[in-house]
């Protein structure tokens, strides 16, 4: 029996014109995948948590006619408040039914036949799957052989619902924008199931250089990494990088690091830190500040 | 009388270099009123644009349909193009029946929107160059990029190009390209597939230098947009002789005729590839040096109009090189045994260290100028 799918994107404050791209790449993809046989029945679900609707009534009908075109059904949703990326997919999730989830960013634009790649890859002992992103790869290591790699990136990325109601959806009261994916495809890990890569998904992250290939993250892209990666080391059960890491951030007394010491204090004093995992380190890879080995 | 030029249809577009030497040779005291009517004619073949409802891209993609997870990386790179104001030619060059098949199979599988602006032109036999004419024959964009089908964009390389154009006007634009590593790899699936190596490197020149052009090319194919006014009105063609260099001989007769525009952004990425067929592996290294010859004695053949400039970057070079050659003169002497027996060793080490020394410092203001341009 072909498989149900829910492609799942979050909103703030997004292009509209870019969503409608990434749209019809997506039903494109999801009309493939269902005259393969490889998904049945399929929705495109989008979460706006955007003070205002990011889409006009026009902009919303065009995907629409994409998505039905394609065989699919459309929800879109306004949730009125900025609930993060994770908690923007987990209140997302219980709204469809379908055996399939994909976690899509709502700029990324998935090639034609990555719907169908994900499908397929995402069966058996597999219980999650990335795509490979373009332009810029992500260097996280893989086996080739199996595809099996530490963890699968929320850019785009397939589970089974199942899987994903078993263990809780996403922890969007621990991270709020960074490292919900390392922490989700950790948790899938403990339980039992693999996380694989799938290179032949690509799909398009919307992803630019300087002018010497560097890359400038914003001031709120270089908040939440940090609170994230403290948070992680923490819920892993990792305490000896948990105290590196802070020491480090209050010796540099940059206004951004003490801030986050002073997030993970609070959160302390309240209780509120996650209760920790993997005290064995069964899954967590912590290697030179990424959460996989990296192949460059 | 003065001739009267009319710029308005130019708004504050650069000037190409042969637009330049239209202008200068009309400016000229004592001109002709006969040269001065054809130059005004040349002028206006040139600047009229008779364009204005094409595309403002043609995207001249070729392909062997031998690598097909390739192709589809630089289709999705070209669907996700912030701007979509583009057509795509597809150039099957010489792929088997199986190849062209699986080739068309990708296009068909595009998203509509994007489908409907793809073609796809087969073409038999010659040299690399053939497929970039055959191209160009049915190409509609005011502008022609060539982007071969294993390398990657980012999604701003068509916006960033429309942008320049608009300063640009007729001349070539040049955006800045990476290069990144990647090998062959067998993916689940029993998938021809690749892995990247390493982070894309900006080893390329971020400005252009006409100058050192001339001596090597700084430039991936993908990194130009060519103006159509090249082709259809100036009459160059790729050189079908050549077997490579046919990227670099373009952009030097085109720079050294229109001039170019740089656009200050990094755009894309060229794959070299580790362990895999590229034109690199394909072609003997006497069959690039026959390549480069050609190229150079075509040009050494021509009259060519060099940028304004290059009179004071060809002096401060050849200053450059004739400081060298006295210190290569001064080493030969420090190096000969009648110098070591008529001196002593350290006397003569020191003032070696004070000369290359002052070399060194001479050399690198002169690169950090040349560089800043």
């Amino acid at each position: 029996m072909t498989r149900s799918l829910t492609v799942q994107s979050i909103l703030y404050g997004n292009e509209p014109e870019a969503i409608v791209r990434a749209a019809e790449a997506t039903a494109n993809s999801a009309r493939i995948a269902r005259a393969d046989g490889t998904i049945g029945q399929w929705t495109l679900a989008i979460g706006d948590c955007s003070p205002e609707p990011v889409f006009a009534a026009d902009a919303r009908s065009e995907i629409e006619a994409a998505v039905t075109a394609a065989g699919g059904a459309f929800r879109y949703e306004h949730f009125g408040e900025n609930l993060g990326h994770g908690g923007g997919h987990n209140r997302l999730a219980p709204l469809t039914e379908s055996d399939l989830i994909l976690i899509l960013n709502p700029d990324a634009q998935v090639g034609p036949d990555t719907i169908g790649r994900l499908a397929e890859t995402v069966t058996g002992t597999v219980a999650l799957a990335d795509g490979r992103q373009l332009p810029l790869e992500h260097p996280k290591d893989y086996d080739p052989k199996t595809g099996d790699e530490s963890w699968a990136s929320g850019a785009c990325s397939m589970t089974l619902r199942s899987v994903f109601e078993a263990v809780g959806g996403f922890d969007h009261d621990t991270f709020f924008m960074y490292c919900d994916d390392v922490d989700y495809s950790w948790r899938v890990r403990l339980a039992g199931h693999r996380v694989v890569f799938a290179p032949s998904a690509r799909v398009f992250h919307d992803k630019r250089l300087t002018a010497d290939a560097d890359i400038i993250p914003t001031s709120a892209e270089i908040y939440y990494s940090a609170e994230a990666a403290v948070f992680l080391a923490h819920k892993y059960s990792r305490d000896d990088i948990v105290t590196t890491i802070l020491r480090s951030f209050r010796a540099g007394g940059d206004e951004v690091y003490v801030r986050v010491v002073k997030a993970y204090e609070e959160r302390l004093a309240a209780g509120t830190l996650p209760t920790p995992l993997d005290p064995t380190g069964s899954v967590a890879q912590f290697v030179n500040g990424n959460y996989a080995v990296h192949r460059y | 009388m003065e001739p009267t030029i009319d710029t308005s249809a130019e708004r504050d577009s650069k000037p190409s270099s042969g637009l330049t030497l239209i202008d200068a040779l009309l400016q000229q005291q004592g001109v002709s009123q006969r040269v001065s009517d054809s130059l005004l004619a040349i002028r206006a073949a040139i600047t009229d644009d008779p364009d204005g409802d094409r595309p403002f891209l043609t995207v001249l993609l070729r392909t062997q349909g031998r690598r097909l997870e390739p192709i589809k990386d630089a289709l999705l790179c070209l669907a996700a193009q912030t701007d979509q104001d583009f057509e795509v030619v597809i150039i099957d060059h010489d792929s088997t029946p199986d190849g062209a098949a699986g080739v068309r199979a990708v296009v068909d599988s595009q998203p509509p929107s994007f489908r409907d602006r793809v073609r796809i032109v087969e073409v038999r036999g010659g040299t690399r160059s053939r497929p970039l004419n055959a191209g160009i024959a049915v190409a509609n964009g005011r502008f022609i990029s060539v982007f071969d089908d294993d390398d990657l964009l980012f999604a701003d390389w068509v916006e960033r190009f429309h942008q320049a154009s608009e300063q640009g006007g007729t001349r070539l634009l040049r955006a800045q390209t990476a290069t990144q590593r990647a090998r062959p790899e067998q993916w689940v699936g029993d998938i021809a597939g690749y892995r990247a190596l390493s982070w894309p490197r900006a080893e390329y020149a971020k400005t252009f230098d006409q100058i050192d052009h001339l001596r090597v090319n700084h430039s991936p194919f993908m990194s130009w947009a060519f103006p159509r006014g090249l082709f259809t009105e100036l009459g160059l063609s790729f050189d079908e002789v050549l077997d490579v260099c046919e990227d670099w001989d373009m952009i030097l007769r085109s720079s050294l005729l229109v001039g170019v525009e740089d656009v200050p952004a990094l755009t894309s990425i060229y794959r070299r590839w580790d362990g895999a067929a590229s034109s690199y592996t394909v072609h003997s290294s006497d069959i690039w040096q026959k390549s480069e010859k050609r190229v150079i004695d075509r040009l050494d053949d021509s009259v060519i109009v060099l940028p304004q400039g290059s009179v004071s970057h060809i002096r401060e070079l050849l200053a450059m090189y004739e400081r060298r050659g006295e210190l290569e003169q001064l080493e030969l002497v420090l190096g000969s045994r009648s110098y070591r027996l008529g001196l002593p060793l350290r006397v003569a080490q020191n003032r070696w260290i004070r000369v290359r020394g002052t070399f060194l410092h001479h050399r690198n203001r002169i690169v950090a100028s040349i560089r800043s341009r």
